[in-house]
């Protein structure tokens, strides 16, 4: 694909723009302002990229995986606003998650811990968890707020906080799991995944492309289980106080 | 002896005060009703004996020891509380009344379950119910004896026989009585009828406006509403 070719594709953008304005949807701005920033973000990346795999330094194979890590926790936290340490338990459950999925593939030696194989694969598992974790704290929060009946006649039978909450806990853990679960369900039949698809566009030969993509699907699912699991198990502690009461919302 | 003391107990949430200069103590083995005006403060009067809430101001002690001194856990099975709305979780009849065993890692045993159920006119096939396929009356007591399951010293009920019709109250509260008598177990409980009131009460607590307006024996209740 030639610059110049990509640079037509902005007509798409601006067919947005001017059903936005006519419509009146008042999105105009955010959507100039949106595709400007992709560029400019992907086009930085891009060099950054190009940059580190030259480099492949483990440090700053590290480093890097780390801001991303760091990235994703600021956005999920923001999701979190009712959890105390939104932040720390976003962070840590992330990173925790990462680091046993892709240990994992390393020790099987599906992949090498080299910039080139680390950092996409990582950006996708750390995205999925980001988004997982973002639901996860919506529900709990949501759930307490629902189920608070129910979670206090489990505390006057004599139930520690843990396990009046439960119920909350399991249906948050489920539902951050969910968009995950149906996208392996329908792979390949409703959607061919953009690593996938990207792979082949470039040139890889499907299947070892698919190759890839099944251990990422993989690796996604068992990383979104570990960061739920995590953050809604250190989560919950925050709608209690040190008498096992709820905290009123 | 006194199994629960409250001392000058204030309860203030947002800003408002609901339960204020409360004092007052109960008698192990007791049957105390309380009653007074809707809104005036019994039910968070309740959850602060339960500690699902801890006072603003004052103390309540537990068999001579500050409530917030016992693991909350350990005493909210000593001191029991059902509810005024009563909430059976999802699941069945059976599975509600496991969760008061499981609760204190033990097994369940059906055969007193059955045996509880029995004494407040639920029948065996209740067992296999879940929550809305029973009515109000049925859900509260299930609710009852679900707590009674935890085997408290104290429980504390909270209007349960509102939605009773009168033979189910009876029945209800000759079964309480039988639980004190036999078992010592102390009753904390709340209504809006003034018969219960004199049916089960020997001492009486009234509020009004989150203070106690009347606090001895039922007989003098009753004979000072008389005059
Ligand atoms: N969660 C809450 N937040 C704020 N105020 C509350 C809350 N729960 C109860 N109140 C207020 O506290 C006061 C006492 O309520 P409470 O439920 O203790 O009354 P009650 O005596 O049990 O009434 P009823 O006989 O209707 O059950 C009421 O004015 C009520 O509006
Ligand atoms: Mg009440």
């Amino acid at each position: 694909m030639s610059n110049w070719a990509l640079a037509l594709t902005y007509i798409l953008p601006t067919i947005a723009i001017i059903i936005s304005y006519r419509e009146r949807l008042g999105l105009e701005r955010d959507i100039i302002i949106g595709s400007i920033r992709a560029v400019i973000q992907l086009s930085i990346i891009g060099l950054i990229l190009k940059f580190i795999f030259s480099l492949d330094n483990v440090f700053i194979t590290s480093l890097i995986l780390l801001i991303m890590v760091y990235n994703a926790t600021l956005v999920a936290a923001k999701r979190g606003e009712k959890i105390v340490h939104a932040k720390r338990i976003s962070f840590v459950s992330i990173l925790l998650s990462l680091i046993i999925t892709l240990g994992a593939l390393i020790l099987v030696k599906a992949i090498s811990y080299t910039p080139g194989e680390a950092i996409p694969i990582s950006g996708m598992v750390v995205g999925n968890s980001m988004i997982a974790l973002g639901v996860l704290y919506k529900n709990l929060a949501d759930s307490f707020f629902d189920r608070r009946d129910e979670v206090e006649v489990k505390l006057c039978l004599g139930a520690k906080p843990r396990e009046a909450a439960r119920g909350l806990i399991r249906n948050s853990i489920k539902l951050a799991m969910a968009p995950t679960v149906d996208s392996m369900k329908t792979m390949g039949i409703v959607q061919l995944p953009g690593m996938m698809t990207g792979l082949i566009l470039a040139g890889t030969a499907p299947e070892i492309a698919i190759k890839y993509q099944i251990m990422v699907m993989f690796m996604i699912t068992g990383s979104v289980t570990i960061a739920g699991f995590s953050a809604s198990y250190w989560a919950y502690r925050s709608f209690f106080n040190d008498k096992a009461q709820l905290y009123d919302i | 002896m006194n199994i629960i003391e409250c001392d000058k107990v204030a309860f203030v949430k947002n800003g408002n005060t609901i339960l204020q200069n409360v004092s007052f103590v109960v008698g192990e083995g007791d049957i105390v009703g309380i009653t007074g005006p809707s809104g005036s403060g019994k039910s968070s009067l309740l959850r602060l004996v339960n500690l699902l809430q801890s006072p603003t101001k004052g103390n309540i002690f537990y068999k001579g020891k500050n409530i917030l001194d016992y693991n909350p856990m350990l005493l909210r099975r000593e001191i029991g509380y059902v509810l005024q709305k009563p909430y059976i979780f999802a699941g069945t009849v059976y599975e509600n009344l496991v969760y008061s065993y499981t609760v204190r890692n033990l097994q369940p045993d059906k055969a007193e379950m059955l045996a509880f159920m029995d004494k407040v006119n639920l029948t065996p096939d209740f067992l296999d119910k879940k929550r809305n396929e029973m009515s109000g009356g049925e859900q509260q007591r299930v609710a009852f004896v679900r707590s009674l399951l935890v085997k408290p010293e104290v429980l504390l009920l909270d209007e349960i026989t509102a939605a009773l019709d009168e033979a189910n109250t009876e029945i209800l509260e000759n079964f309480i009585r039988q639980q004190t008598e036999t078992k010592n177990i102390t009753i904390i409980f709340i209504t809006h009828n003034i018969e219960q009131l004199r049916r089960l009460a020997q001492n009486v607590i009234c509020i009004k406006d989150g203070q106690i307006d009347f606090q001895g024996t039922a007989q003098k209740y009753f004979s000072s509403r008389e005059q």
